[in-house]
């Protein structure tokens, strides 16, 4: 936390900034790293607690290793994107929001990615797939899994 | 410039919001998220506008005015789309009593049905009426809802003292939370989560106590509704009467208003016209002293000792009893020790009965800053009266040494942080690290007893020729220059404990231009290098013209000081008054304030006067109920000289008196002259004639709101005052192996008279008790102890017993315990500082078994 926090200066600005890094390094914001972030910005805790709450890009709770994110914008919601996330649901045995108690998936939903050509979308880690299918997905999923 | 609004002509200023430019033009505008104390935030949008020639409709709490603009404040499209906005904001908030037909007939029994936690509609809302929404709703004259209500079913944070939150109330207007942050500088409170799930809350719904709030109750005054309440009022009725005073408890002055029904207290608030403190008070004011004044430790009925045991009497036998003994002994055989939170008529009385009656020399108040008058007379400087809170906020550079501000002297703080947002730099410097220091631009955290160091090296830093002219005297400027040339850098920063270019950027911000304030407070002149301290700080403020600005926690020492000017006998500390009593030499002692006895020692007879029992008391031969300041009317004198008046709000309880018909009393029946008074304005008329400070004062004026100040000097008149030469004080005794930790204490400044507030009040205890003795995290860990855990602290030759308290606020080698002047032996830290002289001792720490 601390070789986290001594690459910033302690001005307010930077608070972001260090969310996102303790975000990557733990995969979650430890309550933890929020009184010493206080402490460094001079930020009260609850300030920064309303702030990593507001965005969507900080979780409290660890995510999976691999983490699922289905677009439910209207594009991909025509394009039969709840029926993709009830199947990801089922395979893995969580609702959107959660993480599987082995820590290897997490999903959640997004409103929109903007990139409705391609719908229905999923990224997971970071990569996109495109004009995916229940069946699309299960394979994509079952190729993660197998990886592990 | 000129505006029009709604057909009428007004000459605005710039710097005022349409709204508040409407409100003082008696336009009414409706608004829920505006407070005229806190910044524009457009959140409720009720109190959109039209402005001709553009299109939309513009919050005008957020809007400023321009030349020629015309704002139209009402038309049924403004009308409907209030309402609209009204309707979406009371969907989530319990509505049925707001819209509901039977409104009016329902207003008289509002007040019995509330008897439920879970609150469903106004008829059960503890606000009892004092509602925002509710005139909003009535103004719009909202007649029904077209959207299904949502309950939140949010539970109700019900663990922290003092206040309850009910967030199913909330309209999240986000008061709460900006009072929090701008005014008081806390930011416990805070908007979390987003959305629909939008909330009011803290970390992960910890307690506010927990996360360091003081529960000053500014966020309790500005919330429009009932989502936040406080706990003792809930069940109660609607008050029959208020009344306003000024609360007596610290120095500075809080103007408040008193909810009264039968004659109880049921609340008190600060009011919002109070010229010190502006609708803002402090956990004391606000929420304490309803507890105080009907404390079950209140003393009704005069006591004397019978038979080892302390019995009721009438007040006539009492009276008797005391003056009667009294009498049979000689002036150098007593001791009279003066509360500094009486009012000054009550010290007036008593100080004359102590001179001309008792005939004593051995009069001495208890203040936190004994130093302070002392280096006042000898360099025959102003220190106690240059300042006015007010001009605090016009600062560009402050320098805060040695205080627990925020909680010491809350009202001087908001001033402070005032100044900080207009763009002041804050120096804090103090070895330890209060909570508010995260507002500083530097923190220096010095080793303890090393602040004349540090301005002796600053001083040196920006010693110029050209300051030469700052200095009355040329000889002291040689004598200060030569003094400061031989100071060495590299050594000077080894003891103070800071980098070199922390002193360099402190040096550079000091020799900015504009008004500058040093302010210090107790733990700055309690110990014994005390006058070191001041010497040097003083010298700095000479060379870079800065004012000195010494705080006071007790209500009216200013007072209490001044009214001993026509008296010839010696104003005493209690470090003093400790030592004639432990030499030996007093018989008989007379207090209305604490006792510093902790054995009877050599004394037969003590008379104790004052509000509430204590352990103290026990020792006492009798006793004398007397009235708090809320059951009496007189005058204090505030931090910044301001004569204040305050009322008589209830009726003394049971036998209880003021105080100076009890003297009066005394001193009546030991035929002693001029002790004929009905009421303290006849006192007040004889002090007007004694004492040249107090001949502008009046009743009916202060009644009136004129403002009284005991010195009219005015702040920037060139000063006088010489140059102290300075000695800077040894530094600290080394700690060792066995003793590997130094004790520092800080003066509780939640006391009033007798009565300790952070110990007898539950609410208090939890968020400052006066039992804790604080340690760093670290140490903590090392010496495998928890919070609460009993321990005990023991020097080479005392020891007292505490309660950890584990925290940031002290570095890692230092312990803080809280100094007050009547605590049980077993617990006095003051016992063992007075023992060592007041230096700081190496100590050690042991778990209780």
């Amino acid at each position: 936390m601390d070789i986290i926090l001594k690459r910033y200066k302690t001005e307010r600005k930077e608070l972001i900034h260090i969310l996102h890094e303790v975000q990557k390094e733990y995969g979650y914001i430890p309550v933890e790293s929020v009184s010493a972030i206080s402490k460094y910005l001079r930020i009260s805790e609850s300030e920064i607690f309303g702030i990593l709450t507001f965005y969507k890009a900080f979780t409290l709770e660890p995510r999976g290793k691999h983490h699922i994110t289905i677009c439910m914008g209207t594009a991909c919601h025509i394009r039969g994107a709840p029926k993709i996330l009830e199947e990801v649901q089922r395979q893995l045995g969580i609702d959107a929001g959660e993480t599987t108690p082995d820590r290897m998936f997490s999903l959640e939903t997004v409103n929109c990615l903007g990139c409705c050509a391609i719908g229905p979308v999923a990224v997971i880690d970071g990569n996109y797939y495109s004009n995916i299918t229940t069946k699309k997905i299960n394979s994509i999923i079952k190729e993660y899994k197998k990886i592990e | 410039m000129k505006i029009i609004i709604d057909k009428k002509e007004i000459i605005a200023e710039n710097n005022k919001t349409i709204l508040d430019i409407a409100r003082e033009n008696d336009i009414y505008i409706p608004s829920l998220c505006n407070h005229s104390k806190l910044s524009p935030y457009g959140a409720c949008r009720l109190c959109i506008v039209e402005i001709k020639g553009r299109k939309g409709y513009f919050p005008s709490c957020s809007i400023f005015p321009e030349e020629g603009m015309n704002i139209k404040t009402d038309s049924p499209k403004l009308k409907r789309l209030r309402r609209n906005i009204l309707e979406l904001i009371l969907l989530e908030h319990p509505n049925a009593c707001l819209i509901c037909g039977e409104k009016e007939n329902c207003d008289e029994y509002k007040s019995t049905i509330r008897k439920v936690s879970e609150v469903t509609g106004c008829v059960l809302c503890p606000s009892n009426g004092t509602c925002e929404l509710q005139e909003v709703v009535n103004a719009l004259n909202l007649k029904s809802i077209r959207f299904p209500s949502l309950y939140r079913d949010s539970e109700i944070r019900k663990n922290d003292p003092f206040f309850d939150r009910n967030y199913n109330l909330c309209i999240l207007c986000g008061r709460c939370v900006r009072v929090c942050h701008e005014i008081r500088g806390v930011s416990v409170l805070s908007f979390v989560y987003r959305g629909s799930k939008t909330t009011i809350g803290t970390v992960l719904d910890w307690n506010l106590h927990e996360l360091g709030c003081q529960f000053c109750g500014a966020c309790v005054d500005v919330c429009p509704t009932g989502a936040l309440t406080e706990k003792s009022k809930k069940y109660e009725q609607s008050p029959d009467r208020k009344e306003r005073t000024i609360c007596g408890i610290c120095s500075m002055g809080c103007e408040l208003e008193v909810e009264i029904r039968n004659g109880r207290i049921l609340s008190c608030y600060p009011r919002k016209d109070g010229p010190v403190n502006e609708g803002q008070a402090c956990v004391r004011g606000r929420f304490a002293l309803k507890e105080i004044v009907c404390h079950p430790k209140r003393i009704h009925y005069p006591l004397i000792r019978k038979k080892k045991k302390l019995e009721e009497v009438s007040w006539d036998e009492a009276i008797d009893f005391i003056a009667e003994k009294l009498k049979t002994y000689k002036g150098s055989q007593v001791a009279c020790i003066l509360s500094s939170q009486v009012s000054c008529e009550d010290s007036y009385v008593f100080q004359k009965f102590a001179n001309n009656v008792l005939k004593t020399k051995n009069i001495g108040t208890i203040a936190a800053n004994p130093d302070l008058e002392r280096f006042s007379q000898k360099s025959d400087c102003e220190l106690m009266s240059n300042f006015r809170i007010r001009d605090i906020s016009k600062a560009k550079v402050i320098f805060l040494i040695d205080s627990n501000v925020s909680v010491s002297n809350p009202i001087i703080w908001i001033e402070i942080l005032k100044a900080v947002s207009n763009g002041a730099k804050l120096v804090v410097i103090d070895s330890l690290r209060w909570p508010y220091s995260r507002q500083a631009t530097i923190c220096l955290q010095i080793k303890p007893g090393t602040e004349s160091y540090l301005f002796a090296l600053i001083a040196k830093l920006l010693l110029g020729e050209e300051q030469e002219e700052n200095f009355p005297n040329t000889e002291y400027f040689n004598f200060y220059r030569e003094f400061l040339s031989k100071i060495q850098m590299s050594e000077a920063l080894e003891a103070i404990g800071i980098e070199e270019k922390e002193a360099k950027k402190t040096a550079e911000i000091l020799n900015e231009d504009g008004l500058k304030y040093f302010i210090f407070g107790s733990g700055f002149t309690q110990y014994s290098w005390g006058i070191s301290n001041l010497t040097s700080l003083w010298n700095l403020s000479l060379q870079t013209q800065a004012r000195v600005i010494p705080l006071t926690f007790e209500s009216n020492l200013k007072g209490v000081l001044q009214t001993s000017r026509p008296f010839s006998a010696m104003k005493k500390d209690f470090a003093e008054i400790y030592k004639i009593i432990s030499d030996g030499k007093i018989k008989a002692l007379y207090s209305n304030g604490p006792i510093p006895l902790y054995s009877k020692k050599s004394i037969e007879f003590i008379v104790v006067q004052d509000s509430f029992m204590n352990e103290n008391l026990m020792v006492a031969d009798a006793v004398l109920p007397a009235s708090t300041f809320l059951e009496t009317e007189g005058t204090f004198v505030n931090v910044e000289g301001r004569i204040q008046k305050f009322n008589k709000v209830i009726d003394p309880l049971g036998e209880s008196r003021p105080d100076w018909w009890i003297v009066a009393q005394l001193g009546k029946r030991m035929r002693g002259k001029g002790f004929d008074y009905k009421k303290p304005s006849e006192i007040m008329a004889e002090i007007k004639r004694k004492i040249p400070e107090f001949k502008n004062v009046s009743y009916n004026q202060l009644k009136k709101g004129i403002e009284i100040f005991i010195n009219h000097k005015e702040t920037g008149e060139k000063r006088e005052e010489k140059l102290t030469p300075l000695k800077l004080p040894p530094l600290l005794m080394d700690i060792n192996e066995e003793y590997p930790f130094i004790l520092l204490f800080e003066y509780n400044s939640d006391i009033y008279r007798g009565f300790v507030l952070n110990r007898e009040i539950k609410g208090m205890k939890l968020i400052r008790n006066s039992r804790w003795i604080q340690i760093n995290t670290e140490d903590a860990k090392k010496l495998e102890l928890t919070d609460g855990e009993s321990i005990v602290v023991e020097s080479e030759l005392r020891r007292f017993k505490g309660y950890v308290r584990i925290s940031e606020v002290v570095p890692s080698g230092i312990v803080l315990a809280s100094f007050l002047s009547n605590e049980e032996k077993d617990f006095s830290a003051a016992h063992m500082m007075f023992f060592s002289g007041l230096k700081t001792l190496p100590i050690k720490i042991k778990r209780e078994c």
